[in-house]
């Protein structure tokens, strides 16, 4: 063919043009079309040094293949290699959109050494290549769409004269290289401009595991459409170059709007991509997520050209959930139970819309652990449920004690205002009031009566009450478990139940949620009236009909004049109508239990004399009650 | 020679992305007419979905950064008009028979790039929200993004006419000169456009006449 003298015929020369520019229009279209043949992280620095005359260098030789029509592209092995047909041969390279059905797209499928390899092992005996996806996914050939074609053919023409080599020729050789230059310039351009450059961009540079992939195949032959793929294809043909003895075309079959193929892909992946499996899932709050969510589910792509679409999306009408918790999905899916740091931190966004969902989305607040599960958990969102599960349920609580860390902080801040300011109590050290309520709610789920001893234990374990504790009830829920578990109540209730309670009086919520509540808020409330201990002393033993005990005690708190808030006696109220009787008379001797424990504590800070003036009268009914058990 | 010329379709933008539209016109044009070895440098746009390609040439890269700072001074002084900017590609010639001209400008091709840059305050149909140009970042309103959508249709479409220009109209560009990675060109800006022109009438005048002036005396 070319022979590699300087003075070869023009037809030589020319052949050897035509012969060129399939390699490079092959290595240009899949310099962006193939994830692994990207020169977009080459520098444009590098220029090439060592770079053999154009004219002399033999087809074959692998170097040089830069300075062809003054192109230089980064060194491509694969597509060097990848044609070696005769020029008369036309060369298609189909462009495929393979999807990848939501499951296990590895990322061990994206090793280009691998493609590299097979594409050139295999390029010799075959006339056509199939690029590794094509195989690795034969078994998914479905998801398969073909969104460009393009078409490089040398049309020769009637009369193929060889040998003149006239002045005119010369000058149409050079006429022509140059014509195949910019032909091959616009093709450049041409290829970043097509909509599946927007899929191969984001291929690249999204971080994410893609749903899809493009994979190519080139060809010597036409694989016809069919009438509905060829009717949504659009046709771009450049400008064929003429040459002395035929001409060079180029044109390109190429999928207008990607919108049907890649709705999902076609935005920055994840965003809508996992949705669906979001919001179908059943660990999905429907209440809780994004009411934009169909939004963002239905057409992300409705405009061809849309690379950034999800994000001007979001920018039109998108509320910050939808694009919040877009990236959470995808842990979700993968990583269940695994705590997911940015979820937190979106956690809070969803908040406001949904007051009914606020308890169990408050502790979600705190770690991801408990957002996630929490959906199955959303009836009792309240810790309840180990009143009446008692064994098989006390796992929940050690997932819960990991969220104690963060949580506690939140008890001191909220605690600090609540029982500080309407209490005489001493600001006492966050821990403890954190460990009040956990005593409380411990042994509200375990059923103890006898607050004092579990107050004991926890505080300074005592060795007999351990024992008793243990044998009593459930002897696996260890005193942080109750501790963490507990560490979470107050901020719930003095965030949410204050606010709705009084808007559930029918019960609309469980009654065990309620019951938690009302007990915290009755908790909360019987600490706030000193004077209140006298009559609860001897209330202990009453039966479950606390109900109206509590009456009483409402009753109580506004006769004796206790720095008792409108918020407590808003709940005390509501709770009473709600609390199940015997949780109520364990929330008394909690109380009680914890008094006294408190009272030791503060007492044995002596620093604090005018606050333990206070103490005294409390001392009484509730060293009564602990010693009268 | 005949020089064509190629009108650009015009754009709406508004004064934040100049810039941008400039930038991935001018260079696209460019990478088109730098037909010596060039390596090509793929740039995404940061306010449009679009990738351009630059031919990755320092000086030409500079070149085209001036111009559009001047553009952008000089739209800032005339607000709410169309403008033009034009590129133009020339040969050099050698006048050897010219006391005066050593080079001459043979203008083989023009650009003529239209921009109408707009202000959001003065469109209240365009933009009601009125907020002040230089923050596209807060404008996150609906209709700036539909007009954003729609410029960069727009662009594209302008980048398409770029590319089937080049394709359809080749037989004009001159012989590659492959000491050069472009063909020489040039910007004009509009407040240059006029002094340009007469510059250029001028000094063909004065050649014209020394021209004549040697024949006739010599």
């Amino acid at each position: 063919m070319a022979s590699s003298h300087s003075t070869h015929t023009e037809a030589a020369k020319m052949e050897q043009i035509i012969t060129e520019f399939f390699p490079k229009s092959l290595q240009i279209i899949l310099e962006s079309r193939s994830p692994f043949m990207s020169s977009r992280n080459y520098s444009g620095e590098q220029m090439v040094s060592s770079s053999p005359s154009s004219s002399s260098s033999s087809p074959s030789s692998v170097r040089p293949r830069d300075k062809w029509f003054n192109l230089a592209l980064r060194e491509c092995p694969a597509a060097l290699d990848l044609w070696r047909q005769s020029y008369l041969e036309p060369m298609i390279v189909d462009v495929i959109l393979v999807q990848r059905p939501p499951g296990g797209w590895g990322p061990v499928n994206y090793s280009p050494q691998k493609e590299i390899v097979r594409s050139v092992s295999s390029k010799d005996p075959c006339p056509f290549y199939w690029n590794y996806d094509q195989e690795e996914l034969g078994c998914e050939v479905k998801n398969e769409k073909i969104v460009e074609r393009w078409v490089v053919q040398y049309e020769a023409g009637k009369s193929r004269d060889t040998g003149s080599g006239s002045r005119r020729h010369s000058n149409t050789l050079q006429i022509c290289y140059k014509k195949s230059i910019l032909l091959l310039r616009s093709l450049y351009a041409t290829v970043r401009l097509l909509p599946a450059y927007k899929i191969f961009h984001d291929l690249n540079s999204s971080g994410q595991i893609p749903s899809y992939t493009l994979t190519h195949r080139v060809s010597s032959f036409l694989e016809p459409f069919t009438r509905k793929e060829d009717s949504e294809m659009q046709r771009f043909v450049f400008t064929p170059v003429d040459t002395s003895c035929g001409r060079l075309c180029l044109s390109v079959l190429y999928r207008s709007s990607l919108s049907d193929v890649s709705s999902e892909s076609s935005t920055p992946m994840s965003s809508s991509q996992f949705i669906p499996d979001y919001v179908g899932s059943p660990l999905a709050e429907p209440l809780k997520r994004l009411p934009s969510l169909p939004v963002s589910h239905g057409s992300p792509s409705s405009l061809p050209f849309s690379r950034r679409h999800s994000w001007s999306y979001d920018l039109n009408k998108a509320s910050p959930p939808s694009f919040c918790f877009s990236p959470s999905p995808t842990h979700l899916e993968k990583h269940g139970s695994i705590s997911n740091p940015s979820s937190c931190r979106f956690g809070p966004m969803s908040l406001p819309p949904h007051p009914p969902e606020l308890p169990s989305v408050l502790k979600k607040n705190t770690s991801f652990d408990e957002y996630y599960p929490s959906p199955n958990h959303t009836p009792s969102p309240s810790p309840s449920p180990p009143i009446y599960i008692p064994g098989s349920h006390l796992s929940k609580p050690h997932s819960r004690s990991e969220s104690a860390p963060v949580s506690i902080p939140a008890v001191k801040h909220i605690s600090s205002p609540l029982f500080s300011s309407k209490q005489n109590l001493p600001p006492s050290s966050p821990p403890l009031k954190a460990t009040r309520s956990g005593n409380l709610k411990t042994d509200k789920s375990t059923g103890l009566v006898h607050a004092g001893a579990t107050v004991e234990k926890l505080l300074s374990p005592g060795k007999g009450d351990m024992r008793k504790y243990s044998s009593l009830r459930t002897s696996n829920s260890s005193p942080q478990i109750s501790f963490s578990r507990a560490s979470s109540r107050p901020e719930s209730f003095d965030k949410k139940d204050y606010q709705s309670y009084p808007l559930e009086p029918g019960g609309l919520l469980p009654a065990k949620k309620s019951q938690d509540a009302a007990v915290c808020a009755l908790v909360d409330m019987l600490q706030k009236a000193p004077p209140l201990c006298q009559d609860f002393s001897g209330s202990v033993d009453l039966p479950p009909d606390s109900t109206s005990k509590m009456w009483s005690l409402q009753e109580c708190n506004a006769i004796s004049g206790a720095p008792v808030g409108p918020q407590a006696n808003a709940s005390g109220v509501a709770s009473s109508g709600l609390v199940a009787s015997k949780t109520t008379a364990d929330a008394f001797e909690e109380l009680q239990g914890y008094k006294e424990m408190m009272k030791d504590l503060l007492l044995s800070q002596a620093g604090r004399s005018n606050t333990s003036a206070n103490w005294p009268p409390m001392s009484k009914p509730t060293s009564s009650s602990a010693t009268g058990r | 020679m005949n020089c064509e010329v190629c009108q650009l379709k015009e754009l709406e933008v508004e004064h934040f992305e100049i810039r941008e539209v400039l930038r991935c016109i001018l260079h696209t044009i460019v990478f088109h007419r730098a037909l010596g070895l060039v390596r090509p440098k793929d740039i995404d746009l940061e306010l449009f979905n679009i990738t351009y390609v630059q031919c990755g040439d320092v000086e030409l890269e500079k070149k085209i950064e001036e111009k559009i700072d001047e553009f952008i001074s000089w739209v800032e002084k005339h607000p709410n008009k169309k403008s033009q900017i034009c590129l133009s590609f020339y040969e050099m010639k050698n006048k050897h028979y010219s006391w005066f001209n050593k080079n001459e400008r043979l203008y083989w091709e023009q650009w003529f790039v239209n921009l109408h840059v707009t202000h959001p305050k003065a469109h209240s149909g365009k933009s009601h929200n009125s907020k002040p140009m230089v923050d596209p970042e807060e404008t996150g309103y609906e209709d700036r993004g539909v007009r954003r959508e729609a410029l960069e249709v727009s662009l594209r479409d302008v980048l398409f006419q770029i590319i089937k220009f080049v394709n359809e109209k080749k037989d004009h560009v001159p012989p590659i000169n492959e000491k050069a990675i472009c063909f020489p060109c040039e910007i004009t800006i509009p407040s240059f456009v006029v002094v340009d022109f007469f510059a250029a009438f001028v000094q063909n005048y004065i050649c014209i006449a020394s021209f004549l002036f040697m024949k006739f005396f010599l």
